[in-house]
């Protein structure tokens, strides 16, 4: 199989500002393919920005906007995947990521999971998404695409290696924080996608690409570290933290194929087995089975009895 | 190809300044993960807002020393003015190592004396002339002069943003802010802050990484409001031991209990959690009675920054 060329574009979107943001994406897709990337990646809200608050439903686009299909019809002789705010026809606005490819839109991810804790609020701007598919890409090979918060889900990046994914990607728009001495990169976030990413391309035997955003938007810093796993937890590429940049990286997709004969965890898994237990702790929460892991006495649907 | 980012493979162990203060394990930073990220977030606060300079109100302490050395690193020195605004007072030690950091920095710099601002409405002791508050205004308390004295500061400042054409910059501390020792409308105005969420001693640990005169991270921490005041006399603290008990009460979210347990007493758990409680009004911006469709701050919600909001 050929190398295939990565090119991760770790950007800082401009707020709320649309134009901007998609020439800035035509002239990166072009940078790409005379790179020699088969692929280029772009980061979660890429097109528009992170903190929108109520100027998301002012950048959002539908499927079949022309400045999205004009940004699909650069994409030829590469992939490329790009992230904005779609809007639903019955006007629900969704953080989505797009797989562009042969001029078209190919597939379209929306957002699973949407952090409304802490530093979040998406779920206050957005509605989340209820579909996970893998998607075919001219690329030969399965990819599955998520955003951000998505992969802090063990779900996630297993439903789409079993539905096919051998390139797991995920886009995000991650804020730095806990700024730590004692540590590998000196900020905590940083060190816990660091492990994440890494466990997901080994439990997963896939290739790993995960394009996080720079730049600032109001108080909060976005710190990039994009980076290529290899399908048997290898680091491929960190790019640098804060560092704005387009990366070129190479990955050897005959790496999955070889990691998954070795090591075939895929091959094992018992589906069945998830399926059926995860089928008894749902019907146990809703108070429709009995919960033989709760405490004697607890009401139906709950774990810990009244006292 | 493009170079590798490399996470380094030692962690740092020992912070920068070491020796100079106390620095408690708990809250070390990574110096230059700091730097890097308040560099852009003043280039990104600047852009954004359509400048390009800024002004630092120099008070010869460590914390408004440390702004001016990362507005200069983000900006260079040419783009930074800093104003020194002494009082009559006010300890000659303080003006001069204010001129030591513009003299470090090659920064522009301006003197503006607010003693006849502040006599002016708050009259001359002494002399029994009274100013503009009347001849009440001779006897007015410590706090209330220091209030005074704080938002002219802030007029002065906010008049040479205008002149400058830059951007205010804050300088207040994430230890002074939770325990409200600022002066609402005075040192807490800001357009950006760039040193908010760093306690004290992550200010010293920082003050220390980017150069500041060792003098000024040595000295005793004052408002410098009358001969002798300190920060850590008037608060009975120390600002480590203030630091630990804020970081592990705020960021680490621990119980009066746990607290406890940890070995802070409970008087000072009570102090500073009611200090906190006390000053919630400091940091936040002022409620507007709900009346209509949409209100600023409930639920007309725009980022400052946003297309549209640069000034042209």
């Amino acid at each position: 199989m050929q190398p295939l060329r990565i090119a991760l574009a770790q950007i800082a979107p401009r707020l709320g500002l649309l134009d901007d943001n998609i020439a800035r994406h035509h002239a990166l897709i072009d940078e790409a393919r005379r790179g020699g990337a088969g692929l280029v990646v772009f980061p979660e809200l890429g097109l528009t920005g992170y903190l929108l608050q109520d100027l998301a439903a002012e950048v959002a686009m539908r499927l079949d906007d022309p400045r999205l299909l004009r940004l699909a019809a650069a994409a030829t002789g590469l992939s490329a995947i790009v992230s904005f705010v779609e809007e639903s026809a019955d006007h629900r606005l969704f953080i989505s990521v797009a797989l562009l490819e042969e001029g078209r839109v190919r597939h379209v991810q929306r957002k699973l999971f949407l952090p409304t804790y802490g530093l979040f609020d998406e779920r206050r701007c957005f509605a989340a998404g209820d579909l996970l598919r893998a998607a075919p890409s001219s690329l030969g090979v399965g990819i599955g695409l998520s955003i951000c918060e998505d992969f802090w889900h063990l779900g996630v990046p297993q439903l789409l290696a079993l539905d096919g994914a051998q390139i797991l990607v995920n886009v995000s728009s991650s804020p730095g924080r806990d700024l730590a001495a004692l540590n590998e990169v000196g900020l905590g976030t940083a060190t816990s996608w660091r492990t994440l990413l890494r466990t997901y391309a080994q439990l997963t035997t896939s290739f790993v690409i995960f394009v996080n955003r720079v730049g600032v938007d109001e108080s909060i810093s976005f710190w990039g570290g994009s980076e290529v796993i290899a399908p048997n937890g290898d680091t491929l590429f960190s790019a640098p933290l804060y560092d704005e940049g387009l990366y070129f990286v190479d990955a050897d997709l005959g790496d999955v194929r070889r990691e998954r004969i070795a090591l075939p965890l895929l091959r094992d898994e018992r589906l069945e087995l998830t399926v059926r237990e995860l089928d008894r702790i749902v019907s146990e929460r809703a108070g429709q089975a009995t919960d033989p892991t709760a405490e004697e006495g607890a009401e139906a649907g709950l774990d810990v009895a009244a006292r | 190809m493009s170079p590798v980012g490399e996470p380094r493979s030692v962690p740092r162990t020992v912070p920068d300044g070491a020796g100079l203060f106390d620095l408690p394990p708990e809250l070390a930073i990574d110096t230059d993960v700091a730097r890097r990220v308040i560099a852009e977030f003043i280039r990104g606060q600047l852009r954004q807002a359509g400048f390009e300079r800024a002004v630092v109100g120099l008070s010869g302490g460590i914390d408004s020393a440390l702004v001016a050395y990362l507005v200069a690193d983000a900006i260079g020195p040419e783009r930074l003015l800093c104003l020194k605004m002494p009082y009559r007072t006010s300890a000659a030690s303080s003006e001069s190592d204010a001129q030591a950091v513009v003299e470090r920095l090659g920064c522009q710099s301006a003197l503006v004396e607010i003693s006849p601002m502040v006599d002016a409405y708050f009259g001359v002791t002494g002399t029994g002339v009274a100013g503009a508050a009347g001849p009440e205004g001779l006897t007015a308390s410590a706090v209330r002069r220091g209030n005074v004295m704080a938002r002219i500061r802030m007029t002065v400042l906010y008049d040479h943003s205008v002149t400058w054409g830059g951007l205010v910059v804050g300088t207040s501390n994430k230890t002074e802010s939770l325990i409200g020792y600022t002066t609402l409308f005075g040192d807490s105005a800001s357009a950006l802050n760039p040193i908010g969420d760093l306690y004290k001693s992550q200010v010293r640990q920082l003050a220390a990484a980017v150069g500041v005169p060792e003098a000024i991270i040595r000295k005793a921490p004052s408002a410098d409001l009358w001969p002798g005041q300190t920060d850590e006399a008037e608060a009975g603290f120390t600002y480590p031991e203030l630091d630990r008990l804020l970081f592990w009460l705020v960021d680490r979210r621990r119980s009066p209990e746990e607290l406890e347990a940890k070995g802070f007493s409970r008087e000072r758990i009570e102090w500073a959690m009611h200090a906190v409680a006390g000053s919630e009004f400091k940091r936040q911006v002022a409620p507007i009675a709900k009346l209509g469709p949409r209100t600023a701050g409930v639920d007309y919600l725009y980022p400052r920054r946003r297309p549209g909001s640069a000034r042209t």
